[in-house]
């Protein structure tokens, strides 16, 4: 027996049957900015806004970042013995010297002298 | 009697809310001059644009040094300890300075976070308009800064701790082998 469509007089449907695209499109895009904003504030919230190289202002350095260092990860599965410890100090040390070389946010370069307020630090 | 000191209580609860927060106050704003007022709207230009290249080499300084401090605990601290552990050996006192770096890198992460937030609050400020706003903002910005610097220097002590303890253990464990 053939499918038949059945037509529903426009005077027996229901407010939801007349408007339910509209409905949806609404709730679609009701959704879509309820998650953009849960997203937003989660990604200045938590700080990844700050390694966002590519954000107004920043994004000069983005190619500067250092993507060479690949340093090579200790097992943590394995025999403990004199060489396996030899191992490890000779790659931490490697390391360590590395993450020492800078002393990273050191100076004062808002100090308003330095920023030539015309004020001294004193004041 | 039982009135008037009571009286005299809040009298004195509310002078030293007060001195308090009139104390606070001025730790937190500095009042200007109308010459460094002037200083500063005269200037503006110049430090936005000193303002705007820190912020950008400070973000690079912080990807950086935040990849290789986190590599430390993650790529060899950590799996060091859990190897220690495997092999139930004693990972206290290795454990134990992670612990502290991990701590450290906490900071690290949560002050950056501060002092960048200051720092590009203080870039939006209008400086001919709100010169006296955008100093203090500075000087947050400046103190946080401070901030992210001391946690630096205490990474750095946790890094030589951390190479002191498996230097220890290292000693005890050649002694125990013997």
């Amino acid at each position: 027996m053939a499918d038949q469509i059945i037509l529903q007089p426009d005077e027996d449907m229901t407010f939801w049957d007349k408007h339910r695209l509209s409905l949806l499109l609404i709730l679609s895009v009701l959704i879509a900015l309820t998650l953009t904003v849960v997203s937003m504030v989660a990604y200045n919230a938590s700080g990844t806004a700050q390694l966002d190289l590519s954000r107004p202002g920043v994004s000069s350095v983005s190619d500067k970042v250092d993507r060479t260092d690949k340093i090579t990860e200790y097992s943590g599965f394995g025999a403990v013995n004199k060489d396996s410890i030899n191992e490890f100090t000779k790659l931490y040390d490697a390391q360590a010297e590395k993450a020492k070389a800078v002393d990273a946010f050191n100076g004062d370069p808002l100090n308003p002298e330095i920023l030539e307020f015309g004020i001294t630090a004193n004041e | 009697m039982i009135r008037a000191l009571s009286t005299l209580a809040v009298v004195a609860a509310l002078t030293v809310l007060f001195g308090l927060s009139a104390q606070t106050a001025h730790a937190q704003s500095t009042s200007l001059t109308s010459e460094q007022i002037d200083h500063i709207r005269s200037n503006c230009t110049t430090i936005k644009s000193t303002l705007n290249q820190l912020h950008a080499s400070d973000a690079l300084l912080r990807v950086n040094r935040g990849q290789v401090y986190e590599s430390m605990a993650s790529k060899l601290m950590g799996p060091f300890n859990s190897r220690l552990s495997n092999n139930r050996l004693d990972a206290r006192a290795t454990s134990a300075v992670t612990t502290s770096y991990r701590t450290a890198l906490d900071a690290f992460r949560s002050n950056y976070k501060s002092y960048e937030e200051k720092l590009s609050s203080a870039i939006r400020i209008d400086c001919f308009n709100q010169p006296e706003l955008f100093y203090n903002t500075i000087e947050q910005a400046r103190i946080n800064r401070a901030k992210v610097h001391d946690d630096v220097l205490k990474l750095h002590r946790s890094i030589d701790d951390y190479r002191s303890a498996v230097g220890d253990f290292l000693l005890n464990f050649e002694r125990i082998s013997e």
